[in-house]
C-alpha cells in the first residue's frame, strides 16, 4: 500500500482540500496563514513522491519491444533528486511567504487594532 | 510494516489537519498544523529523502511555526479570541473543498498514474543534492539556487522595512 503512486497522490490532494476548507472558513489573518501552510506542505509532498515514481508498464514494454537503448530505459527509472531539489525549494519560498505575510499583518494590526477579515476591507483608512 | 507506518501517518495526519482548520482557537490550530509537518517529516523518511526529513522539522517546525505562533500571541485583541464562522460560510466552503478534491481525485484515478508505482528506498545522498545544487550544466540547479538566496536576502530586507516603527 505504501507503493502504490495513487494512494500518495490522493492523501496529499486531501491535504490541499483541508486546506483550501480553511483558507475559505478563517476569519482571522493568521488562520488563513496558517491554511496556507497547509496547502504548501501538501503540495510540497506531492514534489517528492512524484520525483520518485516508476513507470514500470513503459519500462516492461520496451524491454519486451526488444529495446537495447540504455538511455530510454534509464530515463523511464526516475531518481528522487528532482523532487527533493523541487522540494527544498518550495519550503524556501513558503518560509519567505510566511515572513512577509506577518510582517504586513504586524504592520496592519499596529494602526488598526484588529486582524478579523471582516473588517479590514478598505484600501486606505 | 512500512504499510501500517504508511496508514497510520496518513491517517493521522489527515485528522491533524481537520482538527487545525476547524478549531476557533488559533494557538491549538498551529500546534496540529506543526503536528501534520511533523508526520509528513515521517512520511519523507518513508519515502527515502532523509535530507529533506531534517530541513522540514528545521525549516518548517522549527521556523514557521515558532513564526506563526508569535504572530498569534502578538495579534491577539479582546473582542476576537475565537475564529467562529457562520454556518452557512462552513457549508459552503466545505463543498468546495469537497468538490475540489472530487474532480482531483477522479481526474487522478482516471490518468495513468494508476499503474505507477514509488520506490521508498534512498538513492541520492546529501553529497549529490549540494552538487547538482551548485551544478551549471544542463541538470544543475545553479541559477534557481541563486534567484533563491536573492529571494531569501530582499524578503529579509522587506521584513523589517515593512514592519519596523516610524521614527517621528
Amino acid at each position: 500500500m505504501a507503493h502504490s503512486l495513487i494512494l500518495w497522490l490522493i492523501f496529499s490532494l486531501a491535504l490541499f482540500a483541508i486546506g483550501l476548507y480553511g483558507f475559505l472558513t478563517r476569519r482571522s489573518a493568521v488562520g488563513l496563514l496558517i491554511a496556507i501552510e497547509l496547502m504548501l506542505n501538501a503540495a510540497t509532498v506531492q514534489f517528492v513522491v512524484l520525483g520518485r515514481r516508476f513507470h514500470f508498464a513503459d519500462a516492461a514494454n520496451s524491454l519486451a519491444a526488444g529495446s537495447s537503448n540504455e538511455k530510454m530505459i534509464e530515463g523511464l527509472i526516475v531518481s528522487g533528486l528532482d523532487g527533493q531539489i523541487m522540494a527544498i525549494f518550495a519550503m524556501a519560498l513558503a518560509a519567505a511567504e510566511v515572513m512577509i505575510g506577518l510582517a504586513i499583518l504586524v504592520m496592519l494590526f499596529r494602526e488598526l487594532r484588529t486582524v478579523d477579515l471582516n473588517k479590514i476591507n478598505h484600501l486606505r483608512h | 510494516m512500512t504499510d501500517t507506518l504508511f496508514a497510520f501517518f496518513i491517517v493521522l495526519s489527515l485528522l491533524l489537519a481537520v482538527l487545525s482548520v476547524t478549531t476557533p482557537h488559533l494557538l491549538r490550530s498551529v500546534v496540529y498544523l506543526m503536528g501534520v509537518l511533523v508526520i509528513s517529516a515521517g512520511l519523507y523518511l518513508l519515502i527515502g529523502a532523509e535530507l529533506l526529513a531534517g530541513l522540514q522539522v528545521l525549516v518548517y517546525v522549527g521556523g514557521i511555526v515558532v513564526l506563526l505562533v508569535i504572530a498569534v500571541m502578538l495579534t491577539q485583541t479582546e473582542e476576537i479570541t475565537e475564529d467562529r464562522a457562520p454556518t452557512k460560510k462552513k457549508i459552503l466552503a466545505a463543498l468546495v473543498s469537497l468538490a475540489f478534491f472530487l474532480v482531483g481525485a477522479g481526474t487522478l484515478i482516471a490518468s495513468p498514474f494508476k499503474q505507477d508505482v514509488v520506490a521508498l528506498k534512498t538513492d541520492v545522498s546529501i553529497a549529490q543534492i549540494g552538487l547538482t545544487f551548485l551544478d551549471a550544466g544542463g541538470r544543475g540547479y545553479l541559477l534557481p539556487f541563486e534567484l533563491i538566496s536573492l529571494l531569501l536576502l530582499s524578503v529579509l530586507i522587506a521584513g523589517i522595512v515593512i514592519a519596523r516603527k516610524e521614527n517621528p
